[in-house]
Parts: structure tokens; C-alpha cells; sequence
């Protein structure tokens, strides 16, 4: 049984920059293959990266997409990132809903500065997070009729979860209801509108005369919550403990992270474990697992999601997925989220984007599409997630419609045979030097990270591809026809592989 | 016993010899046409209204009948600002009968004016009081257990699709969501389910500067999917095996569709655009394949189909006669978008073969908050079609104050005594198996919809796969 200690083979550390990261930069192949850390060292220094807010410049809400696309790419803060993705998925919150690109932007601020901090203070600062007030209704929860939208999503999605690990449930809809009265009165300033208009500093602010307060509605009962689920016994445990008023939503959340679940364990930390395991390790992680990285990391007393990850990335379970091809049944896979897919390759083929001022941010010399349509069409939509649930993962993402616009992508790739930037010159990534078919394809799936992860059936067709049925032996790398159709049409299919699509 | 495809297909030689690199290949193997004992020469298509439609306002008491209905239904549904009442006045117009429990004459939002005229024409069937034991006000659980019919969540599985699974394979296509993703409905790794958007735009990526190794390409891509769903894989990588290969094969032949019914059927694909509505792009996409289908356009064989319109969750804002509404222009831009489709399938002489159902994963809140209303409990499913039997099925939820639960909202019942029983939704989704899908009735219940265990009053232990609005 490994842990912090142990020592990482030359695939295990791949795996680990993989999965921290978007894809295999050169530089991170040449650490694989060199490194002599031990797991909890190579560990820590990733976890050392800050994180670092994209800039949002231009005054559209598609111009935000672009900046963070822009910022993706090129960032070698790459842990921080996926951490900030994860939590734009957990903290679901779409323009649709919000309407205002700066309160976006600020949201992601937000992300950005709690993703590897305290979990707690994340929840905290989300009560009052502006976009989110708008997203789910705070903003129009009156003292009349306490609107519950906010309070279910707090409880269902972002802390507890509906269920805890074992199928009990963790709240009743009475409990909804007494927090829906706690976030009465909430509201947020106008924005201080700056030059550019993607960026606003609203900030949240409680209206004494908009709150729901005992005296005024006794009917409503004591401000107790968690009288049969949570631990707290019969009594339950009371929000307006600190005295009544503003206080009062952090009490709640005070109270949440004090809510122990059917078997008397932190349910916080045993869904937001869980949660970051799907995410980094692989589906359906063994409760075992759970509180094993929750133990190691105290993280049911320090809430330090730091901590957390160093559990987690140091865990036998997080490598689980590193399995070379051929492949079995029993063999656990990931599938890539687009934001992945698209983000990992640019970076794999030494893509360098730039948002050109008419044409927005496209692959040049590809299709026509831009590089957020095909993320669109494969499903993510980034600040814009299809519900307050956020994304479906693994099998939900590769559906005909998204696989085909995952096809697309790699065409689009395959076909982008220009100068400049926003292209992609294979030059960049391999020697034109090589001739020998074999060599050739080891070195394109050295790139795109899939060295180990086809079959030698697999990797038979792609030499066949490129050798044209086998009746080239071969093959002139600086012969401009078979450069920019062979060799371009080998990288498409290798994109388009099923392997590809999966960590 | 007449064998199922699927056994067929086993005791047969292997499917995936030969064939797949040529499109327009028949014989065994992908695409092929439906069995007569399943669904045969039928269509069926799934609506779902996603959010929670307010049932109380979809199908609103005009009077009190023998009851309380109207009268309560006015105390929790206010006039003036914020307020959602539906007037009689309104209603009226809108009349669809007597409710069976009560006698309250009925009638439709008026938004709904279409489906009001599809009703009047026989064929339009409205159940009441749809829902599910120990039901859940979480959109998420709410909606697995009505695509899952497994309100315990037990089941993975689509209702649908283990429907499918029972009588497809992997390398058929019976079913395409118009949409993104698999509908939860259809779920399932038996079979595949296309999903496509707009089957114009449903090409396969070729690059285009360099034609001379398309060919060659394809055969690459074809054979390493191939690979992919041979046996011995994880299943994700069976999956993106199927699915890639449904996706090429579906690329070859959907995107005709598009043109031929822009050239056939030009004021009807008009008429779609002037709706200017998802709903009905979305249901002109499934008139393309259904007319596809009915033309005999070879490897298009789906006849399964979802898809889906959003916003009920109507918390704030949700108006209530107001045409400017918001709950008001969503019933119209489905009542609209649904009368166009019927006219069009039955101009093609299709209707008859054709059932839609309609569904959302709750009601909403009997007292009106503000102005809208939070998440319920039971609601009306609509099952539409040529061959429907007209007419409003279950009962009206009693709505008066002493009926509600703490939350205010409407309870689940399945006391054959109480006047207000409500339906529970795998009697109706029983009753679409049997009566339209041919599905035997003691195999529903072994391999689709379960029953549940119980108090025969509180949970569904005793099933009507036989409710009448089919024949």
C-alpha cells in the first residue's frame, strides 16, 4: 500500500502531472521520466502554484470566455485552474440566470481565491457572493414569503448533499424553510463600474427592514434547524444562536459544517472528499477511500482543501486510473471533461491563442468555428452551465452530438496548417526528422499523452493510416504533401481516438 | 413464442463481419428496421417539461363541482400584483370536463389554447395527479425517479431504456434525443441513442483541403470504434465504441433528411419558423426523421425520440393569465409547437402512428408565494396522439387546506377509496408500454417498472397498465 512516501515510477508521475494538469507539456515528459521524488514531495510542489485570475479585458460576456480560454492555455499555475473548474462546476452559477458579465467575472475572482483555501470561509464568502445571489433568488427573498431556492441548493449541492454516503436523507423541508428565513433581507450595492465593463465590485450588504425577524412572525417558529437528521439531537440546533439578523446565515453555515451524517461522520467532509475524488481520481470512490483522505488530511477540522489534495494525490486510489493498455472489463477510466480535451491538446501541441480583435479566439487555418462554440457543442459551456447542478460527468459527456463535436475539434485541428499564432505547426512538438513509420506514431501519442493507452491493434491502424495501407515504407516528413496531409491527418485521428477521450 | 431481435442476433453470426465501411450496406448489422412485435410501424416522443410545471394552473378547477376545488383554489392563488389566479372567466374558453372525483369543471391555462383544440378533437388525454410515493421537492432526485421510474433510486437505467434493451442491440439505433445528451430516459448500454441537435448540421468532420485519404480515413476511424466496442473492453471505452459508430453511420444519413423535407414539405417547414420557438424547431427536427422514415430513406430507422423544454421552475415572476407571463408563454410555445407537429404528421398520413407524453418531475406549491410558486408534489401528464382516447383521466390533488401537508403541498394517495387517488406516473408510462409499445404486461413489470413494497395505500403495489387513453 502506497502513501506519501512512496516512490513514483515514470508512469505514475505522467499520470500525476496529467491529472493536476491539462495534458503533458514537454518539459512535464522530461520530469516524468527524470523524477526522484517521493509521491508527497512531487506532490507539494505542485500544490505550491497560486492561483492567478485571468484578466478579463474587452466588454462582452463571450470576451470573458475568451480571456479565461487565453488564460488556460498558457498559465503554468495548471493545479490551481482545474481546481477553479471543479468549483465553478460545484458552485454552479450561469449567465442566463445572472445577466451581468462582471458579476461573472467577480464570481470567478472568488473561485480563484478560495480554490486550494478553507472550505468553510468558501462557504461563507459564497452567501454573499453577488452573481450567486442572483442566480439562485436571494436577491428577491422577502420577509413575506422566504424564498427557498438559495437555502435547497445550499443544502442539496454545495455542502451536504440531499443523501449522505450511505442513502439516509440529511434534511427534511422543514429545515429549508426555517434557513430560507435566515437569508431574508440579503442584497447587494450597484456596481462600481470601472472602465471596462467586465469587471464589477458589488458587494453584499443585509437590509434590517427586509429580514425576517421571530418577533414579526411567530407562526414561523424558533429558528431551529437539524431536529432529526445532523446529530444535533431533539432540540436541533438554533441559527439565531448569535443573536438575530445577519449573523444569521453564518451560523447556518456553522451549523452545516457541524452536521454529522448516519454514521456519525462529518457529512461535509465526506461529500466534498468524495466529490474531489470523482473529480481527480476516478467514479464511484469506496467510502473506505473517503475516510481515509479525510483522517489523513483532518480536513473535517481544518476544512484545508489543500491538505485534502495532498490526501487524495498521495492515495493508491488516485493512480487507479494510470493503467496501461490492452485493457479489461474491470479497468476504471475517466472521461475527459471538454474543457480538458480542448485545453489539454492546445497545450500538448504547443498551441499559443491569442483573441484576434475581429475574428475572436479560433484555431487559424481550421474550421470556422470558435474555439468556445466547440466547447458548446461538446457540452461545457464555461459560465454557463446548463443547471444549478452544473455538468453531467463521465459517460453523460459522450453522447453522438458531443462526440461528433469532439470529432470536429480534431479536424479543426488537424486542419490548421497556417503561421502564426492560433495554429499549429507539428514542427513545434516533434522532428521532422524522422522517417520511420513506427517512430513516428510513438512520437505523435508521446505527445497527446496516449503512449501507453492503445492497443497494438490501435496503434497497427495508425501506422496504417500513415503509411497508406502499408504500401509506404517510409515516410519524408518534409515533404510539404505528405507534412500537412499525413502527418496533420495522423494527429486529427489520433484525437479522434477513444482512448483520447479518457485520462 | 415469437424470439426478440436481440435473440435473433445472438444465435446469428457475428454482426460486425463485413459491411460497415460501405454506407449504404444493409443486410445484418447496423440500422436495421424495427421488429413488428415491438413498437412495429409506431412512433413515440417524450416531452419534458424540465423545472416543475405548476399543475394547479396547467389544469385549474372553473368551479367547485360536488367539492371545494375552485373555492380553495382561490384562497391560495391571489389576484392583483404578484398574483396567479386563473379567473373562471379565463378558464371557461378553456373547459376540458368534469373532474372525475369532484364534478369541478375543468379547464386548460389559456395559454394552451392549441392543445384546448386538439382536446376538442378527441385526441388529447389529460391525467390528473401524477406523481410518486414519498416524493422528493429536489429537481435532481425528482427527475431521476421519473426517468428512472425507480423513485427509491435504485435504477440507473432509463425507463425507456430498459424498454430498448429488451428489444435492440448495440448496433441498432431506435432512438435519437434532440439534444445534447442521452435523455435520462433512455439510458442504458444495450443499445444505441443518437443524439443530435439539428440533423442538417449532424455531418461527419472530414478536412476538406485534403481529399485523396478520406476514404482511408474513414476506415481508420471506423475500425479503431470497432476495436473499441469489440469485447474484453471497460465499458466507457464499449460505449464510446458504439457510440462513435453510431455517430459516423448516423452522419451518412441524417443530414438528408434536412433537404428533403425543406423540398417536400416547404410551408410546413415554414410554419416551424414562424413559431420562432425551440420547442418547435426541436419537434420539426423529429417530423424530418419521422418523414424520413416514412419514405423508406435506408438507415434511418429511429422511432423513439425526446426532447425537451425548460423554465418551469417558476419561483418568481411566473404570471398568471397574462399573456406576457412567463408560465403563460411557455404553455404557449408548446401548445403551438405541438399542434403545428400533429398537423404536419397527420398530413403525412402519420399520425395515427404517433403518441406523445408529456411530463414534468413535480407540480408546484398549492399557496403561491410572492409571485410564483415553489417546488410540489403531483402534476397532469398529457399523452397525445391520432390514436389516443380523449379525454381527462385520475383525479383532481385535493387542494383544501386540511388535504395539504406541512409544506403545502398536495399528498400522494393510492386509497382506491379516496376520491382523490392520485395516479401514480408508471401506471401511465405501464399503460404506454402495453397498449402502444406491445410490451406483454407481465414484462413490464419484471424487466421495466417494478412495483413497490407497502402499505397498498401509500405505495404503488398494485398496478393499471390498462388507464384507457390507449386502445
Amino acid at each position: 500500500m502506497g502513501d506519501a512516501n512512496s516512490q513514483l515510477t515514470p508512469a505514475d508521475t505522467r499520470h500525476l502531472l496529467k491529472r493536476t494538469g491539462f495534458g503533458l507539456s514537454k518539459r512535464d515528459r522530461r520530469t516524468a521520466a527524470r523524477n526522484r521524488k517521493s509521491r508527497g514531495a512531487l506532490v507539494d510542489k505542485l500544490l505550491r502554484a497560486r492561483p492567478k485570475s485571468p484578466r478579463f479585458k474587452g466588454d462582452s460576456f463571450s470576451d470573458a470566455q475568451d480571456a479565461w480560454l487565453v488564460h488556460l492555455s498558457k498559465t503554468k499555475a495548471v493545479l490551481p485552474e482545474k481546481l477553479v473548474l471543479f468549483w465553478h462546476d460545484h458552485f454552479s452559477t450561469g449567465i442566463d440566470v445572472v445577466g451581468r458579465t462582471g458579476l461573472m467575472t467577480q464570481q470567478n475572482q472568488l473561485l480563484h481565491a478560495f480554490a486550494k483555501g478553507n472550505f468553510k470561509e468558501f462557504v461563507l464568502a459564497m452567501n454573499r457572493n453577488p452573481a450567486m445571489m442572483e442566480f439562485l433568488d436571494t436577491v428577491r427573498n422577502r420577509k413575506e414569503n422566504p424564498n427557498e431556492n438559495y437555502p435547497r441548493e445550499l443544502c442539496e449541492l454545495f455542502t451536504l448533499g440531499v443523501k449522505d454516503l450511505l442513502g439516509q436523507p440529511n434534511y427534511t423541508q422543514d429545515d429549508i424553510v426555517q434557513i430560507a428565513r435566515a437569508f431574508t433581507g440579503w442584497r447587494y450595492s450597484a456596481p462600481e463600474r470601472r472602465d471596462e465593463r467586465i469587471y464589477e465590485r458589488s458587494e453584499a450588504y443585509f437590509d434590517e427592514g427586509r429580514h425576517d425577524f421571530s418577533a414579526d412572525f411567530p407562526e414561523r417558529g424558533p429558528k431551529t434547524i437539524f431536529t432529526s437528521t445532523g446529530g444535533f439531537g431533539a432540540g436541533g440546533a438554533a441559527f439565531d444562536a448569535n443573536g438575530e439578523g445577519p449573523d444569521e446565515i453564518d451560523t447556518v453555515v456553522d451549523i452545516l459544517f457541524a452536521h454529522r451524517d448516519s454514521e456519525g461522520m462529518n457529512t461535509i467532509a465526506r461529500r466534498t472528499a468524495y466529490r474531489l475524488l470523482e473529480y481527480f481520481a476516478h467514479p464511484e470512490p469506496s467510502l473506505a477511500v473517503v475516510d481515509e483522505v479525510v483522517a489523513t488530511s483532518n480536513f473535517d477540522t481544518n476544512w484545508n482543501i489543500q491538505a485534502l489534495l495532498r490526501a487524495i494525490f498521495t492515495h493508491d486510489a488516485f493512480y487507479v486510473t494510470a493503467e496501461a493498455a490492452p485493457f479489461n472489463p474491470s479497468t476504471i477510466k475517466s472521461v475527459k471533461w471538454p474543457i480538458d480535451l480542448v485545453i489539454g491538446t492546445v497545450r500538448a501541441l504547443g498551441m499559443k491563442l491569442k483573441v484576434d480583435r475581429e475574428r475572436g479566439l479560433r484555431i487559424e487555418g481550421g474550421g470556422r468555428s470558435r474555439i468556445r462554440s466547440h466547447l458548446e457543442e461538446m457540452g461545457q459551456e464555461l459560465m454557463n452551465p446548463p443547471s444549478v447542478f452544473g455538468w453531467d460527468w463521465e459517460v453523460a459527456w459522450l453522447s453522438s452530438a458531443t462526440l461528433l463535436a469532439r470529432f470536429v475539434f480534431a479536424r479543426d485541428i488537424g486542419a490548421a496548417r497556417g503561421r502564426g499564432r492560433n495554429t499549429f505547426l507539428p514542427k513545434k512538438v516533434l522532428s521532422l526528422r524522422l522517417t520511420e513509420p513506427d517512430a513516428i506514431v510513438d512520437a505523435v501519442l508521446e505527445v497527446l499523452g496516449l503512449s501507453d493507452q492503445l492497443s497494438g491493434a490501435e496503434r497497427a491502424l495508425l501506422t496504417d493510416y500513415l503509411t497508406d495501407g502499408g504500401t509506404l515504407t517510409s515516410i519524408d516528413l518534409k515533404d510539404d504533401d505528405t507534412h500537412d496531409e499525413r502527418l496533420h491527418g495522423l494527429f486529427a485521428l489520433a484525437l479522434q481516438t477513444p482512448a483520447y477521450q479518457l485520462h | 413464442m415469437a424470439i426478440t431481435r436481440r435473440q435473433f442476433l445472438k444465435r446469428s453470426s457475428t454482426a460486425a463481419a463485413g459491411g460497415l465501411l460501405a454506407p449504404s450496406l444493409l443486410g445484418n448489422g447496423w440500422m436495421q428496421q424495427a421488429f413488428a412485435d415491438t413498437i412495429g410501424d409506431r412512433y413515440f416522443v417524450v416531452l419534458f417539461l424540465d423545472g416543475g410545471n405548476d399543475g394547479l394552473n396547467t389544469v385549474s378547477p372553473i368551479d367547485d363541482g360536488g367539492g371545494l376545488l375552485r373555492t380553495a383554489y382561490d384562497g391560495w392563488r391571489n389576484t392583483g400584483v404578484g398574483g396567479i389566479n386563473l379567473a373562471p372567466g379565463v378558464l371557461s374558453p378553456q373547459a376540458i370536463g368534469a373532474d372525475p372525483g369532484t364534478g369541478a369543471q375543468l379547464g386548460l391555462h389559456p395559454g394552451l389554447s392549441d392543445l384546448k383544440t386538439l382536446y376538442d378533437l378527441g385526441k388529447v388525454a389529460v391525467v390528473q395527479g401524477c406523481g410518486y410515493p414519498d416524493f422528493s421537492l429536489s429537481h435532481d432526485d425528482s427527475r431521476r425517479a421519473w426517468r428512472t421510474a425507480s423513485p427509491g433510486g435504485t435504477s440507473s437505467t432509463g425507463w425507456m431504456g430498459r424498454y430498448l434493451a429488451a428489444n435492440y442491440v448495440g448496433t441498432d439505433i431506435p432512438a435519437a434525443g434532440i439534444s445534447n445528451g442521452v435523455p435520462g430516459e433512455f439510458v442504458q448500454s444495450a443499445t444505441s441513442v443518437l443524439t443530435v441537435r439539428r440533423v442538417r448540421d449532424f455531418r461527419f468532420p472530414y478536412d476538406t483541403s485534403f481529399r485523396s485519404d478520406i476514404d482511408l480515413k474513414r476506415a481508420t476511424f471506423n475500425d479503431l470504434h470497432e476495436a473499441a466496442r469489440a469485447g474484453g473492453q471497460p465499458s466507457v471505452l464499449t460505449h464510446i465504441g458504439n457510440a462513435g459508430t453510431a455517430t459516423l453511420l448516423s452522419t451518412e444519413a441524417y443530414p438528408a433528411l434536412h433537404d428533403t423535407y425543406q423540398l417536400d414539405r416547404p410551408t410546413w417547414d415554414q410554419a416551424y419558423s414562424d413559431n420562432n420557438s425551440s420547442t418547435s424547431n426541436d419537434l420539426r427536427e423529429i417530423a424530418k426523421i419521422i418523414y424520413g422514415v416514412e419514405s423508406g430513406v435506408p438507415n434511418v430507422n429511429a422511432r423513439f425520440f425526446q426532447v425537451r423544454n425548460g423554465g418551469y421552475d417558476t419561483h418568481s415572476d411566473q404570471g398568471g393569465a397574462d399573456p406576457d407571463g412567463s408560465h403563460f408563454n411557455l404553455h404557449q410555445e408548446v401548445g403551438r409547437a405541438l399542434k403545428l407537429f400533429y398537423d404536419d404528421l397527420a398530413d403525412m398520413g402519420a399520425i395515427d402512428k404517433v403518441c406523445v407524453m408529456l411530463f414534468s418531475e413535480f407540480g408546484r406549491r398549492i399557496p403561491q408565494n410572492d409571485n410564483g410558486t415553489d417546488h410540489g408534489s403531483q402534476g397532469p401528464m398529457f399523452v397525445i396522439g391520432g390514436n389516443v382516447v380523449g379525454g381527462t383521466y385520475g383525479n383532481h390533488p385535493n387542494i383544501e387546506e386540511s388535504a395539504l401537508d406541512r409544506s403545502g403541498n398536495t399528498v400522494y394517495s393510492q386509497d382506491g377509496a379516496d376520491a382523490f387517488r392520485s395516479t401514480d406516473f408508471r401506471d401511465v408510462y405501464g399503460t404506454i408500454l402495453k397498449h402502444w409499445l406491445n410490451m406483454p404486461h407481465g414484462q413490464i413489470v419484471t424487466d421495466v417498472l417494478p412495483l413497490d413494497t407497502g402499505d397498498p395505500a401509500e405505495w404503488w403495489t398494485a398496478e393499471n397498465f390498462d388507464m384507457g387513453f390507449l386502445p
